[in-house]
């Protein structure tokens, strides 16, 4: 031992110090990388402008989009060495299926089911190398539960109006059509985008779930069945006009006078005067909460990307304006889509399903993957008192405003609507369900600025019906 | 001893598997096999055994997993380049015949370590020469300045300079360790030697804030820089050296910032990459899109997309391993270098001369922060910077230096062993 010894002790202690140290650097940006690649790896491996997932599936066949009979409404197709989109339809199915573009992006089912098209979500995926071994070529095929039939005779129907009808099945909350005009050419979006992203009627707006408008006198329906439920169902007597407060006045269609009547008979002849009083009868509170216990001021999840619908703030209403709401005017504005719902819930005992437009997806093989069991989504009133407001449907399409919409032999309940709006003529309205005994169908139509439910909207539900009813 | 060749061969052995069986994994899927390209990887890996049985003929204690630590990470490489640049591969497998040879030769020179000692003056001016040659005459190539063109020769001497400069400042600081430890003056609250005494240090400052200016290399500047102030703490234990240095290097570039565009570009990349992922920092974007999209598993060896990142195969190979290998990839690569660092250590730990343990304790240090510097800027952890990843980027002058200083810790840890 010489005397050196100390003062290698001293660097023997520092090198020791450093070791660590460096160690420590080392570790740390091992703990770093595995943030990045575990708990960052899904924000990171699908985020939008990774082309990774984009480069996938120009080598996988992208899955079909096919309607509950397999018609096909998207298919992908080889050609100059990568798979491009293609839709049989052309702008029928626009809104529902959405678009593929590498420019534009993805929208509706595209969009949404964008994981299973390309295949990209199969659970196999995680498994690094060995995935390589299951990997499929192609997507799989989501099937949808409309019906290109259905679909078709309803976008016929609307013709050249601007409009939407939605049309669903009551018992299971299943879309079978939902059409939105105009529309647009997902083949073509690459020379016609310009036009159509800027057009004044905006044709890549999904009406049926996006498109927001006063509903009018189908309302009615809702506020009859909360009068029923909260017992403000004495006789009404109307004169032809209502006034409330000091200056505001609740006129009738043409200043028509219904004189003497009783709740069904003023859905029948949708009595502004009666639906009015009832408004004011029930109250700021009551009313907001019919309107809550609906889902209206609820937002789905779901298959369909859909507008929130837009209430009054019902604390804040003076007398004219909660009597307003009563007839669906006012400041409130909703989707086609939640009056089809208001509608299947009468017909289904009370029950408002979960809409869907997915039925099943399915891998190349064929193997089931994912299938859509019909869920309730609220229970807003129950079988008896939604019985009674079917009746009334009835009779609005038996001897009230909607006998444009009555089919020989089949019994069709609806109410009609014409909303007035800031933008021109009323909007027209009609919501109903058929056949009344057993409901099959519950539809929605909504045609902007064409005038009268009864004589605009109630012919087109009528042709709709019965397509879907053959 | 004998234990000693056993280990080796075995790892070596382990080693070319590894080889083996990257090239097919990466051959097969893309019918890239090739009797030459498979004769090739086959001849390295008798190489490699060979380089072992030559050296121990003459080294009986070295360290034995030192050359397959090396060889493994050098086959990940050489893998990940016929991957990525097959046309590159050919080339990448002579650096590394090359770093083969430069690590028996490095073997042979620092058997008696202590001797080189005595060439300190002329390595630490060879060295600064070297950085001072290229900061002048470096030429661009794929956005690193670094490069001097020597008629057909390429070649990146701040590689070796950093060697140069280490063993010049092991022998320097081990010399004067007792003047750096007790000839102290007072600035303040700072107790620091005679400016006489730590003149090496200012004139490496000035020379890594040239490296900032000139060559825009942030991470060569953080690298000589960091190196430096350890070593001199290492040697001193003195706190005060490295809050000092500390001081000077973030002045230094705190001015850079202001002054100079270039270096405030290339730190708001950094505080915000997605600002502009399209556009200034759309190389580091693509490189955590890849790291993110490897995941845990990896996508597996040519079923990834990394040649969406611009320079992947040179310093952002590391988010190729990423995306193709997994955290399991990358992983076992740091971890491979956490290991090199610990035997660096452990040999400088078990060194009884203060010129070893300092050179062993330095080529650790300078291991660790290149490997901390150039994955965490391909990782946003820190500042993107242009350095390669040691033994597994595609270059010569990277792959030879990093065998050289694999050779000189083998060097040593024999030496320390025979006491």
């Amino acid at each position: 031992m010489n005397k050196l010894d100390i003062p290698q002790k001293a660097i023997r202690r520092s090198i020791y110090k450093v070791g660590l140290f460096s160690i420590a650097l080392l570790v740390l940006l091992l703990s770093y990388v595995i943030y990045i690649q575990i708990f960052e790896s899904d924000m990171l491996a699908f985020h939008p402008l990774n082309r990774r997932t984009a480069e996938t599936a120009r080598t996988v066949q992208r899955g079909q989009i096919t309607d509950k009979r397999g018609e096909v409404l998207a298919l992908s197709k080889f050609s100059q060495k990568e798979y491009r989109r293609e839709f049989p339809y052309d702008a029928l199915f626009a809104h529902i299926v959405g678009y593929d573009s590498p420019k534009y992006g993805k929208t509706g089912i595209e969009g949404t089911y964008d994981g299973y098209l390309s295949g990209q979500i199969n659970p196999e995926k995680r498994l690094g190398a060995i995935s390589q071994l299951f990997t499929v070529r192609s997507g799989n095929t989501v099937v949808l539960s409309v019906d290109a039939q259905l679909q078709q005779a309803a976008y016929q129907a609307l013709g050249n109006h601007r409009g939407a009808v939605v049309v669903m099945s009551p018992k299971s909350g299943a879309i079978l059509a939902m059409a939105s005009r105009p529309s647009f050419d997902p083949n073509t979006l690459n020379t016609t985008w310009d036009n159509i992203s800027q057009a004044a009627n905006s044709p890549l707006l999904n009406r049926a779930a996006q498109g927001l408008y006063p509903p009018g006198s189908i309302i009615k329906v809702m506020v009859a069945e909360t009068a029923l439920a909260e017992h403000v169902t004495n006789e009404f007597n109307c004169n032809g006009s209502f006034k409330i407060g000091p200056d505001y006045i609740l006129t009738e269609v043409n200043n028509t006078a219904h004189g003497k009547l009783d709740l069904q008979h003023a859905l029948a002849v949708s009595c502004n005067v009666t639906f009015g009083q009832i408004a004011l009868n029930l109250g700021r509170s009551k009313m907001a909460k019919s309107f809550e216990r609906y889902g209206f001021t609820q937002q789905m999840k779901g298959d369909i990307l859909e507008s929130a619908n837009k209430l009054p703030d019902f604390s804040r209403l003076n007398d004219g304006d909660l009597a307003q709401t009563g007839i669906g005017q006012g400041s409130l504005l909703v989707t086609p889509l939640r009056m089809a719902m208001l509608a299947s819930t009468f017909a289904n005992k009370g029950i408002m399903m979960k809409p869907y437009l997915v039925q099943k997806i399915t891998a190349p093989d064929g193997t089931l993957l994912r299938e859509t069991k019909p869920d309730v989504w609220l229970s807003p009133t129950d079988s008896k008192l939604a019985g009674q407001i079917a009746d009334m449907m009835v009779s609005v399409v038996e001897e009230g405003t909607g006998t444009a919409a009555a089919l020989r032999g089949i019994q069709v309940a609806g109410k009609t609507g014409t909303a007035e709006n800031p933008h021109g003529d009323s909007h027209a309205w009609f919501i109903g369900f058929a056949p009344a005994e057993d409901p099959q169908v519950a539809i929605a139509v909504v045609v902007e600025n064409a005038g009268s439910g009864g004589r605009v909207a109630a012919p087109i539900a009528r042709q709709i019906l019965l397509q879907a009813l053959r | 001893m004998r234990q000693n060749k056993i280990t080796e061969l075995g790892l070596l052995l382990l080693s070319g598997l590894i080889l083996i069986n990257g090239y097919l994994a990466v051959a097969l899927p893309n019918h890239h096999f090739s009797y030459q390209t498979f004769s090739i990887t086959v001849i390295l890996i008798a190489l490699w055994t060979l380089t072992s049985v030559v050296i121990r003929r003459r080294f009986f204690y070295a360290d034995p997993v030192l050359l397959p630590l090396a060889v493994f990470l050098a086959s990940i490489g050489l893998t990940l380049i016929l991957r990525l640049r097959p046309d590159l591969f050919i080339q990448q497998a002579m650096w590394l015949a090359a770093g083969l040879i430069a690590f028996i030769v490095t073997v042979v020179i620092f058997r008696q370590t202590e001797d080189i000692a005595k060439y300190k003056y002329l390595c630490g001016i060879t060295g600064i020469v070297l950085l001072l040659v290229t900061i002048a005459l470096g030429v661009d190539i794929g956005g690193n300045k670094n490069w001097i063109i020597l008629g057909p020769v390429r070649v990146q001497p701040a590689e070796f300079a950093k060697l140069l400069i280490i063993i010049f400042l092991a022998a320097y600081l081990s010399e004067r360790r007792q003047l750096l430890t007790y000839a102290t003056r007072h600035y303040g609250p700072l107790t620091l030697p005679h400016p006489r005494f730590i003149a090496p240090l200012i004139a490496l400052w000035a020379i890594t804030m040239a490296m900032l200016i000139v060559q825009r290399d942030l991470g060569s500047a953080l690298l000589y820089f960091g190196t430096t102030v350890i070593m001199t703490y290492m040697a001193s234990g003195k706190w005060g050296y490295v809050v000092f240095a500390l001081g000077l290097f973030f002045t230094g570039s705190a001015v850079c910032y202001y002054l100079f565009p270039h270096v405030q570009v290339r730190i708001d990349i950094w505080l915000n990459p997605w600002a502009d992922p399209s556009g200034r920092s759309y190389q580091i974007v693509q490189s955590l899109f890849a790291l993110g999209s490897g995941g845990l598993l990896g996508s597996g060896l040519t079923f990834g997309y990394p040649n969406i990142i611009p320079e992947v195969h040179t310093d952002f190979i590391f988010a190729a391993i990423g995306e193709e290998l997994g955290l399991v990839g990358t992983a076992a690569v740091i971890m491979t270098y956490i290991l090199i660092v610990y035997r660096a250590f452990r040999t400088a730990l078990a060194s009884q001369v203060p010129f070893t343990m300092l050179l062993a304790g330095g080529l650790g240090v300078l291991t660790a922060l290149q490997v901390f510097i150039i994955i965490g800027g391909v990782t946003k952890f820190l500042p993107l910077t242009g350095i390669t990843l040691p033994l597994i980027s595609y270059g010569g002058s990277s792959m030879v230096a990093s065998f050289i200083l694999m050779g000189m810790l083998f060097a040593i840890s024999e030496a320390t062993v025979t006491q």
